[in-house]
């Protein structure tokens, strides 16, 4: 099978493994991006297309299809931040991040959808931003769908996801089909370990192939630590080399100087890079308004086998609870893959228990709902802070809103499964059960105690902690990703999102950074 | 025998009662001075936390709960070294907790400590108003289930095969 990554290393693309380094190092370029997930990696693209040299750097090691192991054992350690052990402060929400060339890309699921209006209806209104008219990001969509081939699922969704459009059918309640970035897929349901056939339109085989082909460098097992600035620009960027288990290593140090720096580390790494390097933040947000969409899990068990570890993991969505008319939580249902390290770790119970809900593995039909963060008062994210070794953990606490929201979650998913046919279903709870009826369900999902431990949180979406806003009062960074205070930085990931958006953000990340990559090309020509 | 041989024989004997089955004892040239809590604690709580799923063959259990904890042990570097710092004093604890509930439970030793003892412990850390007892349940409990479920070998109940391109190993 064609390996991209491998043929183009055997072209000559200048890579340097940092971890192979044992002398201090300086790299100058035109523009050095941290980070090569949907931001990192797409603006690596067009910037050198527009004729810039360009660094990337990435924390994680450059992997290919070549490498990828289909288990969950290899996969999580090797591709996922923490090894896939990332949690807040208080241990209170799993995180899982990709941490690999290509970013969470590499590892996402593939789902892309447009920013929801209202999301942006939100933003203009609180934070001044108005992607709309001349502004508006649509044609940056349609840019990212050609490039990355995204377009609805046109193949029979697994049984998983049709359980979800069953229910949803039976129960007259909105659902859509997913549009996916994929060329070739073959449905073979392990795009969280890395595509094995290099069928995912990720950043590993498409934007990032382009720059390296363009004379563009990448440094993997990287670590940024800080920049060093002074007055309103950034004069370098500080790096070390991480060990095998993707640890900051002392004793070599790698500095990047370049014209103008791109911070793309995700959510969390890059306010942690920033606040480690104690960039300006006058209007006191770097790091806070952190979002997770905190998503809530169901199980239910199926007469017939489920299968939900095999075929597209997402193809259907409901959009049903996103928007209440209420001040409620929103919540969005979708469902995610179903490989065993997964769900054995988010089963309930132990002994026994687990081991008889184990067996029926393959019957496990599984339901997620993302809790909309960011728009209410009660519901105004977390805070990324600095642990002894410099290293980011997001305080994210957890409040009776997001509890109440948590519970109507669990309330629309156990009528969304019964609808779908299920034979017994079980909020993922430490208090929960297998019950058999929807009406049994309801009322002991109503008297569930609601509170931290006892309520599987996990989230795939982390989003703010540099969020963009016209006044610089109000945010860390501007329309266009540059950064309030300090002139030769931009943000150019999810850390920019006001709030969180409702939906899943990798394609909001492409269009926003097609967008700002565009208009800094421009200004950087100007500015020569 | 040195320590780590006597608390394997005696958790293999102790189990072995609860289990009904005998669970072979760990045989290793490992000194006493080169066990570590961590491994102490995982050898007490996974036969009690994966019954059900372990196989009735005892050797092939004995088999499946040794590599479980050396799948476990060689996960926790990739954690984050403040959690890896926080996680050894928690094992430490841990492994003192063990001992004391033996000892004041009126039995010799660890090795006595029933399954469902265990197990008891297991429920009283998630269910304690204590957060930091919360999180040790859930975080012992992922972490172990992890290294179980990560395993081929331990695919048989679950009737999962993954597709394999590329090699593990």
């Amino acid at each position: 099978m064609d390996d991209p990554i491998r043929q183009g290393l055997a072209r000559g693309w200048k890579h340097i493994d940092a971890a192979t380094l044992s002398k201090d190092e300086q790299y100058e370029a035109d523009i050095v991006i941290v980070g090569t997930g949907a931001g990192g990696g797409l603006a690596a693209e067009i910037l050198t297309q527009a004729g810039f040299s360009v660094i990337m750097l990435e924390h994680g090691a450059l992997n290919s299809s070549s490498d990828f192991k289909q288990q969950e054992r290899w996969a999580y350690p090797h591709l996922y931040q923490d090894g896939a052990g990332r949690k807040t402060k208080d241990q209170g929400i799993a995180i899982l991040q990709g941490r690999t060339v290509g970013g969470s890309t590499t590892v996402n699921w593939t789902t892309s959808i447009r920013t929801p209006k209202n999301t942006l209806g939100y933003w203009r209104e609180h934070f001044g931003l108005d992607f709309s008219g001349d502004n508006s990001l649509e044609p940056f969509f349609d840019l990212a769908s050609g490039r990355l081939n995204i377009s609805q699922w046109h193949m029979s969704p697994n049984l998983n996801n049709l359980a979800l459009k069953n229910g949803c059918e039976k129960l007259g309640w909105q659902y859509t089909i997913i549009h996916r970035n994929v060329n070739g897929c073959a449905n073979l349901g392990l795009c969280g370990m890395g595509c094995p056939i290099n069928a995912k339109q990720s950043m590993l085989v498409t934007t990032i192939p382009t720059a390296l082909d363009g004379g563009a460098t990448l440094i993997s097992r990287i670590s940024a630590r800080n920049f060093e600035w002074q007055g309103d620009k950034i004069q370098a960027l500080h790096a070390v080399p991480v060990d095998e288990h993707y640890q900051p290593r002392q004793g070599v140090n790698i500095t990047v100087k370049a014209r103008h720096y791109i911070a793309a580390g995700g959510a969390i790494n890059t306010p942690a890079l920033l606040l480690r390097s104690k960039v300006p933040n006058p209007s006191g947000r770097l790091g806070k308004h952190t979002y997770l969409h905190p998503s809530l899990i169901s199980g239910a068990l199926f007469a017939e086998p489920i299968n939900g570890h095999a075929g597209a993991p997402q193809s259907v969505y409901s959009d049903q609870f996103v928007w209440p008319e209420s001040d409620n939580m929103g919540f969005k249902l979708e469902v995610p893959p179903v490989h065993p390290v997964l769900m054995a770790t988010k089963l309930i119970g132990m002994a026994e228990q687990h081991a008889h809900l184990m067996k029926q593995f393959n019957n496990l039909q599984v339901m997620i709902a993302l809790l909309r963060d960011g728009f209410a008062e009660q519901a105004q994210g977390g805070t990324v802070e600095l642990d002894s070794n410099g290293e980011p953990q997001l305080d994210y606490p957890l409040t009776d809103y997001l509890f109440a929201g948590a519970r109507e979650a669990l309330l629309a998913m156990a009528e969304l499964q019964f609808a779908a046919g299920a034979k017994a279903v079980m909020p993922i709870h430490a208090d929960g059960q297998l019950y058999k009826s929807w009406p049994e369900a309801k009322a002991a999902i109503m008297a569930l105690p609601m509170a931290i431990y006892r309520t599987t949180l996990a989230s795939a979406h982390v989003m703010g902690g540099c969020n963009m806003a016209m006044d610089a009062s109000k945010g860390v960074v501007d329309m266009q990703g540059r950064h309030h205070q300090l002139k030769n930085l931009s943000v150019f990931d999810g850390s920019t999102l006001p709030t969180s958006l409702g939906a899943n953000p990798q394609l909001t990340i492409y269009g926003l950074v097609w967008r700002n990559s565009t208009l800094l090309a421009n200004w950087l020509h100007g500015n020569q | 025998m040195n320590r780590r041989q006597f608390i394997m024989t005696s958790l293999g004997t102790g189990l072995g009662l609860s289990l009904g089955i005998t669970l072979y004892p760990v045989v290793t040239a490992t000194k006493a001075s080169q066990l570590t809590a961590a491994e102490m604690v995982f050898d007490a709580f996974l036969p009690a936390l994966l019954m059900g799923a372990l196989p009735a063959d005892n050797q092939l259990a004995q088999q499946q709960l040794l590599a479980t904890r050396k799948a476990a042990i060689e996960f926790l570097p990739f954690l984050p070294l403040t959690q890896q710092q926080q996680l050894s004093q928690l094992f430490l604890l841990l492994e003192q907790e063990l001992t004391r509930l033996a000892l004041t439970g009126n039995w010799l030793s660890l090795n006595e400590l029933p399954v469902q003892t265990r197990l008891g412990l297991l429920s009283a850390w998630r269910d304690s108003y204590l957060a930091l007892l919360q999180q040790a349940y859930c975080g012992l409990r992922e972490l172990l289930f992890a290294a179980y479920y990560g395993q081929p070998p331990h695919w048989a109940a679950l009737n999962y095969q993954a597709v394999e391109f590329n090699r593990y190993g």
